[in-house]
């Protein structure tokens, strides 16, 4: 193969690439610009919610005990009388009702049991969080009455506690974001190396199907397998770009923008050696995949059109597994999904970022994915080469 | 000389011949009185282009059927036939992009069946209606690219380029993008693309479509240029008119099978009509029935 074509043939795909403002968009402004805005934005939204949830804490009492006391000790809580206090509630004017029958003291300090009904808004979270404060309350002054029965009885908190348990955190700070990365990056960095070269696919042989350039292209003395090659390499880049763009901004969120893990201190020093060469590995097979499997849609499509009804496929089989894998820790991950394909790459991932790499699953991962390369460009350059693939 | 195919002697007891290799060794040698009779092809000029019972399926549809002609160094060839024709289907072919479902073309005696690298390598081709320019580069990248892929580089390739710039009067937009061109501006760059690596033989199909009066006389100013350089060129074309100015020679093309090959004096004085268009559509119509 003439590596000279290739390469002018790669250079002249990421020119046009670079200077059209679909791909531009498709490949950098989305991670680079939206998905850190639209974290922001949530963040900034729940930060809020939050901060007003605790900073003011309308609560109705009906009743007279000490509790009220404890409630009012709360941070925040501020204790109202409206008129009507259940239409107060479900307007959002109160967080909570706390009803306390009658004889709620005297029952307690007799010994007996009392029941305490709070009512609460579950659809409205700054009244889910006025709950919490009232359990709070409850569980302060419960402890109270506990302590007062305990001593009446001659015995210490120990009698009714005999276990004191103190837990430590084995993992690292960094092994603890590792952990928290490892949920988020391996879902994003699929995304990303699935649509970011969505734009690029779609227009390196639909789009110039279209066009007629691809056409004009076949005429000169070049074989097929070296345009395709070079496209493949066009896309690829672009997914990595977009992959790396995705890992630059999640990266800027988690380390100063509202999401920033208390307590820890991002920073990959958790990806060792071992874990980085895998993780690069995984990306760069993943982008083949991925630049293959659109590159075989872009030419099975008669337009550009067609071709972007097709790649959605592509985004959708790429989130299934991602999804699916998010929530499960390597250890848990079933053998059979170091086989399957995408699913190898993100299990790989997740691996990676827990700085767990088992050579095992590593070979198959990374061996059944170079099959499966194999297999879509193979079947691509086969498609390619039929004259009737790439002549509208 | 270029169109000497080879020679007979007709001497008093034999007759010889030979290739022109022969020719200048029998001349050499101080032969005796010998009458030279140089045998050329019948125009004088040997074919460049052959086409030889050429047929083209799409499943159980025949596109092209048994299509035959030949077209000769140096002449400017005419296909005619109207859209569906068959006209597309058979520069398709010729320049290497769909294969013959039966029968096979030459282009510079190359098959472009079992040589379609030597094929495109002598042929340059210009699709009309969308004349398939990348609007995202400028004119002078569309050329290098087409030039660098045909193996130009350096200061050959940029030379090559001004030189098609002067000729094809694009000097004021050579280094805008594509994108924002008229029609006629961007036929120009499509020309200078197709011309690049100087073929010998240039397929235009339909190349006038959508071009304005004044934009398709400057495409027919430019193909008597070069025809004038001795280019081979096949042209494709609905428009009777137009043909009848550029061709020596023409073909009629309808529902895949060739109604008609070889002068347009002929064609008259064998229908019987002067006007062309009358002419071709008396033969559609023929075809119909």
């Amino acid at each position: 193969m003439d590596r000279n074509v290739v390469w002018t043939i790669f250079a002249k795909e990421m020119l046009d690439l670079l200077r059209d403002r679909k791909t531009l968009i498709g490949t950098f402004l989305i991670p680079l610009v939206v998905i850190p805005f639209v974290f922001f934005l949530l963040s900034m939204s729940y930060s809020n919610v939050e901060k007003e949830a605790r900073s003011y804490v309308p609560i109705a009492v009906e009743g007279t005990s000490k509790l009220v006391d404890h409630l009012r000790s709360q941070p925040g809580v501020r204790i109202l009388s409206p008129d009507r206090p259940m239409e107060a509630l479900k307007a959002g004017e109160l967080r909570a009702i706390v009803t306390i029958p009658d004889h709620f003291d005297q029952v307690l300090r007799s010994g007996g049991r009392v029941q305490l009904h709070v009512a609460y808004d579950n659809t409205n979270q700054k009244s889910v969080y006025a709950k919490s404060v009232i359990d709070s309350a409850v569980q302060q002054y419960s402890s109270d009455i506990v302590s007062m029965r305990l001593r009446q009885a001659g015995l210490s908190v120990e009698a009714i506690e005999p276990i004191e348990t103190t837990y430590e955190n084995a993992a690292s700070d960094e092994r603890q974001t590792g952990g928290i990365l490892a949920g988020i990056i391996p879902l994003m960095v699929v995304l990303s190396l699935a649509s970011g070269g969505v734009a690029a696919a779609t227009d390196l042989v639909a789009g110039e199907k279209e066009r007629g350039t691809l056409e004009s292209l076949l005429t000169t003395p070049i074989a097929a397998n070296q345009i395709l090659t070079a496209k493949l390499l066009a896309v690829m880049v672009m997914s990595c770009i977009s992959a790396t763009a995705s890992l630059l901004s999640l990266s800027f969120v988690f380390r100063w923008g509202p999401l920033k893990v208390d307590g820890t201190d991002l920073s990959f020093g958790f990806l060792s050696p071992a874990s980085l060469a895998v993780l690069a590995a995984t990306i760069v097979l993943l982008a083949a995949l991925f630049a293959g499997l659109e590159l075989t849609l872009s030419t099975v499509a008669k337009s550009f059109k067609e071709g972007q009804t097709y790649m959605t496929g592509v985004v959708i089989l790429a989130m299934i597994p991602s999804y699916m894998l998010m929530p499960i820790h390597p250890v848990d991950i079933p053998a059979l999904y170091y086989v399957l394909p995408v699913f190898n790459g993100v299990a790989l991932c997740k691996e990676a970022f827990y700085g767990e790499v088992d050579p095992l699953h590593t070979l198959v991962g990374l061996g059944t994915s170079l099959l499966y390369v194999t297999a879509i460009i193979a079947a691509t350059a086969r498609l390619f080469r039929r004259e009737g693939a790439v002549v509208r | 000389m270029r169109n000497l195919q080879g020679f007979s002697f007709i001497c008093p007891y034999t007759v010889l011949s030979g290739d022109i290799g022969q020719l200048i060794s029998y001349i050499m040698d101080d032969k005796p009185n010998i009458l030279v009779v140089l045998l050329v092809d019948q125009k004088g000029e040997q074919s460049v282009i052959e086409v030889d019972q050429v047929s083209k399926r799409f499943g159980n549809v025949a596109a092209v059927r048994n299509v035959t002609f030949s077209v000769s160094s140096g002449e400017v060839y005419g296909l005619l036939g109207e859209n569906g024709a068959g006209k597309t289907t058979t520069m398709r072919m010729m320049a290497t992009i769909l294969q013959p479902t039966e029968g096979d073309i030459r282009i510079g005696g190359y098959s472009v069946r079992t040589q379609p690298v030597e094929v495109r390598r002598r042929i340059g081709i210009l699709f009309g209606g969308d004349v398939g320019l990348y609007n995202r580069l400028t004119a002078r990248e569309n050329i290098a690219y087409f030039g660098r892929l045909y193996g130009l580089t350096g200061p050959r390739l940029d030379q090559r380029i001004d030189q098609l710039s002067r000729m094809l009067q694009m000097e004021a937009f050579i280094d805008r993008r594509v994108g924002g061109f008229s029609r006629g501006m961007k036929q120009k760059v499509a020309i200078a693309r197709t011309l690049v690596h100087d073929p010998d033989v240039i397929l235009l199909d339909e190349p006038t479509t959508g071009l304005d009066v004044t934009a398709a006389n400057m495409f027919r100013r430019m193909v008597t240029m070069l025809r004038e350089e001795g280019k081979t060129i096949l042209f494709s074309s609905h428009n009777m008119g137009e043909i009848e100015k550029l061709c020596s020679r023409i073909a009629i093309i309808h529902k895949g099978s060739i109604r008609y090959a070889g002068t347009v004096a002929a064609l008259r004085e064998r229908c019987g009509m002067n006007d062309l268009d009358d002419i071709f559509m008396a033969m559609v119509e023929e075809g119909r029935h």
